[in-house]
């Protein structure tokens, strides 16, 4: 397999460049392929830098993000679902929720131009992943990066031990990648259990209840063992005391949050909480580092 | 470093000369005690470096309140309209807490991914710094940010009847070297009277802040209701932080004019300001006033501290001078260590 990632971050180090370009808010066009309904209200757009060497080049760690640009209507930061090792198309995994992703919605068809700046953040630690078992837990749209890593650590089979993922939706037509979820666990390559909050009375062969229920039922290794977590606040606020109590040291719990990441890059300081810009220093943190900055985690 | 000396009675020629490395700024009286910072190639006679503080510092020469980042057709591959080249400027009459400031900047803008519209601005910038005198309101001295040993072109400080003149930069040569009749060899006794002044100017500040282990002191502070009194005196108009020069915050807004031409516009921001931290789908995850004031505080003192080893407050008494309602940095730590 022919890949490789970037370093990982160096914070406030010497002056480097985007792959997008040396102008760190100047997006580079790439061309829509494929979009795919997800959910009623995530969609699948799936891009391909209209540079091809570009489009060849272009590379990321799992868990990094990207701004996703239309002029004059916005842009947005957008976590990747799609893995490192499978380089050329890049996915983003949208939630309809503002102007930009109204837009994306209802006016942007296949074969339509958009920009991208990035890759931005700092991503998984995934180097100290390997020859452990992962344990992921996903919470709505958490699912979103959390496929990224998934695929990564699938492409890696042998490097990485148990590959477990417990992900959490509200019902079964919120689901995302159901199918490809499914079939993966059927295959026996990774440890996967979906739950939905209430199945409603619709079919599903999956579990009913809160995601954090699904950690009773897994044996696991903590001292060979990372966790990484991600969805929205509330869910923070249950998972992660319970990954504590599982026997996980903090520094072994990553979680990747979201915030108002509007420049990217460190300058504009909408995403700042305490000392952490959390598009450079973040998305992802340990837990340790995550509790100790006021307002992180818990508003 | 090159130390010389100029007759002050020279400071208008040189002025003068100045204007052959770009437009000359400086501070200018526009009312009484009302200082602004102004192009003053039209009538040098006009520069006030001496004033203590203007209302908005020089962060407006590298980084306009509102320019346009990107423009092009609407939805098309933009491009950089240089909107926020300014050319080549002079900053005349800078003090030390400015030149503090602008190397803030700089750590900020010109580390990591490097800020091309400061950038540009920045590489033309020729800084001339100018020794002040503290009033109540100045509190550099604490901040460790009274005195500059770089940062600057030419720093002038005022002595009886003359300068003594700091060469900082191979510009500051250049601007010595191309005006030899404004500037000799400094002499022992300029020596002498500028060591009594730096004695005398340290005696003269009266505003004093404690940062002793700081950072930690706001640590233990952070659920203190002292936020919560703050957050019901301030009313987040954001004057602290338009009119700081360390502040720099931005927001981005995509704009379509008619004709379907778009600008991605670039605007002066405040972390005071209600929908700062509001995420797509209307999350606000600093909607109470007091969150807002205390992450102010904190990023400049506490936030800054950790990530660069020092704060981002550099003493200017500006937002102290500004704040309508009359909050004062000073006192607010004195606060936050149960001293008031």
């Amino acid at each position: 397999m022919k890949f490789q990632l970037p370093q990982p971050l160096k914070v406030r180090g010497a002056p480097r460049e985007l792959a997008t370009g040396a102008n760190p808010y100047q997006p580079a066009p790439a061309r829509v392929m494929r979009i795919q309904d997800l959910t009623p209200d995530v969609r699948l757009f799936e891009l391909r830098f209209s540079d091809g060497s570009l489009a060849r080049t272009f590379a990321w760690r799992p868990g990094q993000f990207v701004e996703l640009s239309v002029l004059g209507v916005g842009e947005g930061p957008f976590s990747l679902p799609s893995s490192p090792t499978r380089p050329g198309i890049l996915q983003l995994g949208i939630r309809r929720a503002g102007t930009l992703t109204n837009y994306l919605f209802d006016h942007i068809s296949e074969g339509d131009e958009l920009g991208i700046r990035g890759p931005l953040g700092n991503g998984f630690p995934v180097e100290r992943f390997s020859n452990h078992d992962v344990l992921m837990i996903a919470g709505g749209l958490g699912m979103v990066p959390l496929r990224g890593l998934l695929h990564y650590l699938l492409d890696l089979r042998s490097s990485v031990g148990r590959i477990i993922l417990l992900y959490g939706s509200r019902s079964p037509e919120q689901v995302l990648f159901r199918d490809e979820l499914e079939s993966l666990a059927r295959r026996g390559d990774a440890e996967i259990v979906l739950s939905v909050d209430s199945a409603g009375g619709r079919i599903w062969n999956g579990r009913e209840g809160v995601v954090t229920e699904l950690l009773d039922d897994v044996e696991l290794d903590v001292d060979r063992t990372y966790a990484v977590a991600c969805g929205p606040p509330v869910f923070y606020e249950f998972v992660l005391e319970k990954l504590v109590d599982a026997g996980f040291g903090k520094n072994r719990i990553f979680l990747s949050l979201e915030r108002r990441m509007e420049c990217g890059v460190g300058k504009c300081g909408h995403c700042a909480v305490g000392y952490t810009f959390t598009c450079l220093h973040g998305p992802v943190f340990s837990y340790w580092d995550a509790i100790n900055l006021p307002e992180l985690i818990y508003t | 470093m090159q130390t010389l000396r100029m007759n002050s009675a020279l400071l208008p020629e040189l002025l003068e000369a100045l204007k052959e490395w770009g437009r000359v700024w400086a501070p200018v009286e526009r009312a009484p005690d009302v200082f602004s910072l102004e192009v003053i190639d039209d009538d040098v006679r006009r520069a006030r470096p001496e004033a203590l503080r203007t209302i908005v510092p020089f962060k407006k020469l590298l980084l306009k309140p509102r320019f346009t980042m990107l423009s092009g057709r609407t939805g098309e591959a933009p491009t950089d309209p240089l909107d926020n080249d300014a050319g080549a400027q002079v900053l005349f009459g800078v003090h030390a807490c400015d030149v503090h400031a602008l190397k803030i900047l700089d750590l900020l803008y010109l580390t990591d991914y490097a800020d091309p519209y400061y950038q540009r601005n920045r590489e033309q910038l020729v800084v001339i710094g100018y020794g002040c005198w503290p009033d109540e309101h100045c509190f550099c001295e604490s901040m460790d940010t009274s005195s500059v040993d770089d940062g600057f072109d030419l720093f002038l400080t005022p002595l009886e009847g003359r300068f003594l003149v700091a060469v900082g930069t191979s510009v500051g040569d250049d601007i010595v070297r191309a005006n030899p009749n404004l500037f000799e060899a400094a002499t022992r006794q300029d020596t002498r009277d500028y060591l009594r002044r730096l004695r005398e100017r340290e005696e003269a500040f009266s505003l004093e802040i404690d940062v002793t282990d700081l950072p930690y002191v706001l640590e233990l502070k952070k659920d203190d209701p002292v936020w919560d009194e703050l957050g019901k005196k301030c009313l987040c108009c954001g004057s602290c932080s338009m009119v700081c020069p360390t502040c720099s915050c931005f927001n981005v807004m995509d704009e379509v004019g008619p004709g379907g031409d778009s600008s991605r516009v670039r605007i002066w921001d405040a972390c005071l300001y209600r929908d700062y931290a509001v995420v797509a789908g209307g999350h606000n995850f600093r909607a109470d006033r007091a969150d807002r004031v205390r992450q102010r505080y904190y990023h400049k003192q506490e936030a800054f501290v950790r990530e660069f080893g020092m704060p981002s407050c550099v003493g200017c008494g500006r937002c102290i001078e500004n704040c309508p309602t009359g909050i004062n940095v000073v006192e607010v730590f004195q606060y936050v260590r149960g001293e008031l």
